[in-house]
């Protein structure tokens, strides 16, 4: 019944979409009749909605992102756009900015944009880690993220690519073996090829001219932000009891692209 | 220097196909004399050649195996397992002859450049080299693994070794871990969400309930009837006896009668209620009227049946009566 009511004050919407329609060849089919509007397209469409209108909206934005984020598969625009936002997406970029408020302010969570080219959003937090003691509530661990370490350690270890068959007899050696039914993880391959690729922790690429055919592991986009190479290096250093240093090329990495992927998250479309 | 050597080889080769190899190797090979029966005779007996050319490719099978097998331990840099590797190679491949031996020998040679370019690549990169199984070893000990005190010192199948590991054991990384994770925590409802499984049985009882009723509605359908009528007809008639009261004491006295000296019993404080509970009954229907008197106490009084029709006409106003045992028992007099 309220949404009847909205429809009848946002009179702008047939405009942008006759106009979104002509640039349909540049963006993706299921997003393509959404494009980025104009400043000056959000202004007026702004003018046209009460404030509650605009934080009605932000609240469901920031609801369904919070709900998308339990199974840590990074949303995407055109779904955003498609379920929630409807017919404000005159104003898409005011609601997300006011969305990205809110998560930082009331949630301490950082909303980051990690796919430029397919507008994928995900959740990080925004709490300072590095001076952050075990936390004092007792929340239950999840064994894949022990896993996930192990893989991302020796990635970034090898310098930020390692053929799959090195990670599987890595692997083997911890008891995980892709070909056998593991009683924490299951089915092991599809764990770290299917789950982790989709939740974008891990990138599994195939290495071109490989004949039988063979892949490789890298970084994904959602490690990139999430995961700190200074820490991994730490660790690395308790568990080898050596000098964090003394991996020089690896220590360089960690310490300089620990301020640049910070500064990148905050630039989207 | 070994290494470089053993690097040396691998590129002629590799530029010019398993031929080059013969070529460079007859001149030496002429030279030693290792095998009388293979040494450039071509046209032995054929169950010789036959049983050789079997051991040729089984021995090629093993290296080829014992390279893959034991990748980690020839990428240290602290061995040279290698170039005796290739050693072995080149000893095999003085007697090969046909073209299946000479596919396997590629195979490994394929096999162990690639291991040659992995050991080139740690050559190369400053700091020191990390090693994944250096790595393995050191996270199971980290997870709490058991070693028996008679482990083997070279597992058969190269994987895991002896030992047992704790059921906890990747919870105990993952805790470890999770200071290197800025993950987002998971929002999920405190109370989660309703189950939707109490429909089922509550149909079955309805289900029940029904059965027995019919049949006793079919047994004493007359009694039923009488109870209902009843209560109606007992409020009505509890209803009609106050107004009968408050009717009698009006006549008596034509004045406002004191609400509270009205409804309450001093006796019961049931009645007391249901008293009230009557009494508004009356005023729903417009029988009665409650007002304030001069100190502001409400009184009751009956209304004259001429005005009953015209009191549609005015605006009826609600109140609420409220009164406990508490109050009533100060309130008796």
């Amino acid at each position: 019944m309220t949404q009847r009511k909205r429809l009848s004050n946002v009179q702008s919407s047939s405009q942008s979409k006759r106009q979104s329609n002509s640039f349909m060849t540049q963006e993706e089919d299921e997003d393509a009749t959404f494009t980025q509007p104009s400043t000056s397209q959000v202004q007026r469409g702004l003018e046209k909605l009460t404030a509650a209108q605009v934080d009605q909206k932000t609240a469901e934005v920031v609801q369904y992102i919070l709900v998308k984020d339990q199974k840590k598969i990074p949303v995407r625009r055109a779904d955003l756009v498609k379920h929630v936002i409807k017919d404000y997406r005159t104003v898409y970029p005011e609601i997300i900015k006011r969305a990205m408020l809110t998560f930082e302010q009331v949630f301490g969570l950082k909303l980051v944009e990690i796919d430029s080219k397919n507008h994928m959003y995900v959740l990080v937090n925004n709490l300072d880690a590095s001076t952050a003691r075990p936390s004092p509530v007792e929340r239950p661990s999840n064994p894949k993220m022990g896993l996930l370490f192990v893989i991302l350690s020796v990635i970034f270890m090898k310098g930020g690519v390692v053929r799959e068959n090195l990670m599987w007899n890595t692997l083997k050696k911890l008891r995980v073996d892709p070909g056998q039914r593991h009683e924490e993880f299951g089915d092991v391959r599809k764990v770290i090829t299917d789950e982790f690729v989709r939740q974008r922790y891990l990138e599994y690429v195939r290495v071109p001219h490989t004949e039988p055919v063979e892949y490789e592991f890298r970084w994904g986009q959602r490690s990139d932000m999430e995961v700190s190479k200074a820490q991994i290096l730490e660790f690395m250093g308790q568990l080898l009891e050596q000098d964090p240093q003394s991996w020089t090329q690896q220590y360089r990495e960690a310490h300089s692209t620990a301020s640049s992927s910070q500064a990148s998250s905050s630039n989207h479309r | 220097m070994r290494k470089a050597r053993a690097g040396g080889d691998d590129e002629a080769v590799r530029q010019n196909g398993s031929s080059s190899r013969r070529r460079t190797d007859q001149h030496p090979g002429d030279g030693e004399d290792h095998d009388s029966s293979s040494g450039g005779v071509q046209d032995d007996d054929d169950d010789n050649d036959l049983g050789l050319r079997r051991e040729i490719r089984s021995k090629y099978r093993d290296l080829i195996n014992s390279v893959q097998q034991n990748r980690e331990d020839m990428l240290s840099p602290s061995n040279n397992k290698l170039t005796e590797v290739l050693e072995e190679a080149n000893k095999l491949f003085k007697d090969v002859r046909q073209a299946r031996e000479a596919a396997l020998d590629a195979q490994l040679l394929v096999v162990a450049t690639d291991l040659g370019k992995e050991k080139a690549s740690q050559l190369f990169s400053e700091g020191s080299a990390f090693d994944p199984s250096a790595f393995a070893e050191h996270l199971l000990s980290f997870m709490g693994l058991n070693r028996l005190e008679d482990e083997d010192d070279e597992p058969p199948n190269g994987c895991a070794s002896d030992g047992y590991l704790p059921k906890d054991a990747w919870h105990r990384l993952a805790r470890r871990a999770e200071c290197c994770f800025r993950t987002a925590p998971s929002f999920h409802y405190m109370m989660g969400s309703f189950y939707t499984e109490p429909p089922p049985p509550k149909q079955r009882i309805e289900r029940q309930r029904k059965a027995p009723s019919k049949e006793a509605k079919r047994i004493m359908p007359t009694q039923l009837k009488k109870m209902e009528e009843s209560h109606q007809e007992a409020t009505e008639k509890e209803v009609e006896r106050i107004l009968g009261y408050l009717k009698s004491y009006y006549q008596d006295d034509p004045s406002p009668i004191s609400y509270y000296e009205f409804v309450i019993d001093p006796n019961s404080f049931s009645r007391t209620v249901e008293n009230i509970f009557h009494t508004s009954f009356l005023i729903r229907d417009g029988l009665a009227r409650l007002k304030l008197d001069s100190d502001k106490l409400p009184c009751i009084e009956p209304v004259e049946e001429e005005e009953v029709e015209a009191a549609g006409s005015f605006s009826r106003k609600q109140c609420i009566v409220s009164i406990s045992p508490k109050i009533w028992r100060v309130r008796s007099f």
